[in-house]
């Protein structure tokens, strides 16, 4: 049941009281899952923003979430030094795995067999990366990992999963952006293109690209395997979120002030906009404007016909795109 | 009493089957009591349309009249500096210390004589009209544009006042005829002026006579000069430049 009347209208998702750290959608697309500052992880039906669930059971902030390949399992990664493995279908815990610090960054790995997250460097402890097999049911609960890969240096703020689960892609605090081999644990790669810290990243549809937005206000685009650095899209403020577009050469970057400066500025000079930029001649070309504070994190519907954004006000909000996006053809 | 009415439409679409499965996905956690559909609460769909912006020519469009009168204003001198005219403002001026000191002697003897007459308040309330029109510095209206065209230009271009000489003594009964008369023999004339007062027409007492050659001139002064006519002696000379006469 839903209203087609307000297809094209934006749908808001007010599930949480606080800030949206991340959002993502599962393989198909019909569920949205939603990450905030405060302790409840929704997961919603992105077609008429009705909320199936929320997971309750975390005691702080939830940095990250993550579901996997068949949308049976969820796992969240929290600041109350915790990373929590959930039933997709009954919103029930499965696993609780307790680290030292915060965890920062959490994903499944393509197969959903492995999952891994990364830890904050605070109070003494080390910024790590765990890898857990979810198949053993001894790892899981022990919470002995079965791979560690100590980070040396600048923490990680932002990490997934490379293809065939071979390496985990990691953005640093520094800027760089490394591979870390999964059986050895060895720094494979490593590129330093940005001048400040990782937001986010993410993959193309077919994983052969990788999007990074960092704090220096541009988003830039790697060839995933290699870590070439092909293109840059460059904003005026610190860029959270920039994603891919499954079905058009086009990328959509997010961002905004930082939170604390948020407060003394208006929404019209904010730039809380969502920017859309194409591809490959990295030139903007669209916006969507709607949220009253920065854009935290981005996420394409996997057929690309519509687009999430989650913001530092609290509000998700889902935007079907309008036959103008579609229509729109860049001029030579 | 508020009514309120809402308009839903049930649409079935065509759905991979884990789709469908998940749909019929009892809800759980805090919406757990939620009814079917969405809760009004926290599922909040926007009235107004929010269609994207596409920006891309409209943008290069708007920006460039945008920056236009910047790049004027580049161009134009908006800081003139009083010492020596540059570009930058007056203290920053790299000849304050050298230039500064003389134009500041300059400028107060200047204003000393303007002082007592009580006529600056005058010039200055002038002096604005005139820079507005010339866009530069204060022109005196004998110099400017259209006053200069007058009178004076075009009498010293057209004739040439090297061969005019000045008769003095001359006695109340003089014509212009007399002149005439007196003068032809040195040779030919190109204009002769006689001083007459405006009401009884009688002649102030000096003429100008403009001869075709110098030498003529010459000529008429060493004869006429000390010739008694009438009852009084001529006095003849060169007639000086009428600018400083």
């Amino acid at each position: 049941m839903c209203d087609l009347n307000e297809i094209l209208k934006p749908i808001l998702l007010h599930g949480h009281e606080r800030a949206i750290t991340q959002i993502k959608y599962n393989r198909e697309g019909d569920l949205i899952f939603s990450a905030a500052k405060d302790n409840q992880p929704n997961v919603w039906y992105s077609l008429n923003g009705e909320r199936l669930g929320s997971f309750k059971g975390h005691n702080g902030a939830v940095w990250c979430i993550d579901v996997n390949w068949d949308t049976t399992k969820v796992l969240t990664g929290s600041a109350d030094n915790s990373c929590k493995l959930w039933d997709c279908e009954t919103g029930k815990n499965l696993n609780t795995l307790d680290v030292k610090n915060a965890v920062r960054t959490c994903g499944f790995s393509y197969s959903g067999n492995l999952i891994m997250y990364s830890t904050d460097k605070t109070m003494g402890h080390p910024c790590e990366i765990h890898i857990f097999d979810v198949g053993d049911p001894g790892q899981m609960k022990s919470g002995e990992p079965c791979m560690i890969i100590p980070v040396a240096g600048p923490k990680i703020t932002s990490a997934i999963w490379g293809p065939y689960e071979e390496y985990i892609i990691a953005g640093l605090e520094s800027g760089e952006i490394c591979h870390f081999d999964t059986k050895t644990g060895e720094k494979l790669n490593a590129v330093k293109e940005h001048s400040k810290q990782i937001n986010d990243l993410q993959l193309s549809l077919d994983f052969s690209m990788l999007m990074s937005a960092s704090k220096d206000t541009t988003a830039k685009l790697y060839d995933t395997t290699t870590l070439k650095h092909m293109k840059t899209y460059k904003t005026e403020r610190p860029v959270n979120s920039a994603a891919l577009s499954p079905l058009q050469e086009h990328v959509v970057l997010g961002g905004g002030q930082e939170a604390m400066e948020v407060t003394t500025t208006s929404t019209r000079v904010g730039k809380f906009d969502a920017r859309f930029y194409h591809l490959i001649f990295e030139e903007e070309f669209g916006r969507v404007k709607g949220h009253f504070g920065p854009i935290n994190s981005l996420a394409f519907h996997p057929d690309g016909k519509s687009y999430s954004s989650g913001g530092e006000d609290g509000y998700v909000r889902v935007h079907y795109f309008d036959p103008e996006y579609f229509d729109f053809r860049f001029e030579f | 009493m508020v009514k309120i009415v809402k308009t839903y439409k049930v649409e079935k679409r065509r759905a991979a089957k884990t789709i469908a499965r998940r749909k019929n996905w009892r809800k759980f956690g805090a919406a757990e009591n939620d009814p079917p559909g969405p809760n009004p609460a926290n599922t909040i769909v926007q009235v107004e349309e929010i269609n994207i912006q596409i920006i891309l020519n409209k943008e290069n469009k708007n920006q460039e009249p945008e920056e236009d009168p910047l790049a004027k204003l580049k161009t134009q001198k908006l800081v003139s500096c009083r010492i020596c005219k540059g570009d930058h403002w007056t203290t920053k001026c790299p000849y304050k210390d050298t230039l500064g000191p003389i134009q500041e002697t300059l400028e107060t003897d200047k204003k000393k004589p303007e002082e007592p007459s009580g006529g600056a308040p005058v010039q200055a309330a002038a002096a604005p009209v005139a820079t507005n029109k010339q866009g530069g510095k204060y022109v005196p209206p004998s110099m400017r544009d259209g006053a200069a065209k007058g009178r004076g230009e075009t009498m010293k271009s057209s004739r040439d006042e090297s061969a005019t000489i000045r008769v003095t003594n001359l006695s109340e009964d003089t014509r212009e005829s007399d002149l005439q008369e007196l003068f032809r023999p040195f040779g030919p004339i190109q204009r002769i002026y006689l001083a007459k007062d405006k009401n009884t027409g009688q002649s102030k007492g000096f003429a100008f006579i403009n001869f075709h050659r110098r030498e003529d001139a010459a000529r008429a002064i060493a004869g006429v000069s000390g010739f008694g006519y009438d009852h009084l002696i001529l006095n003849v000379e060169w007639a000086k430049p009428s600018g400083t006469a």
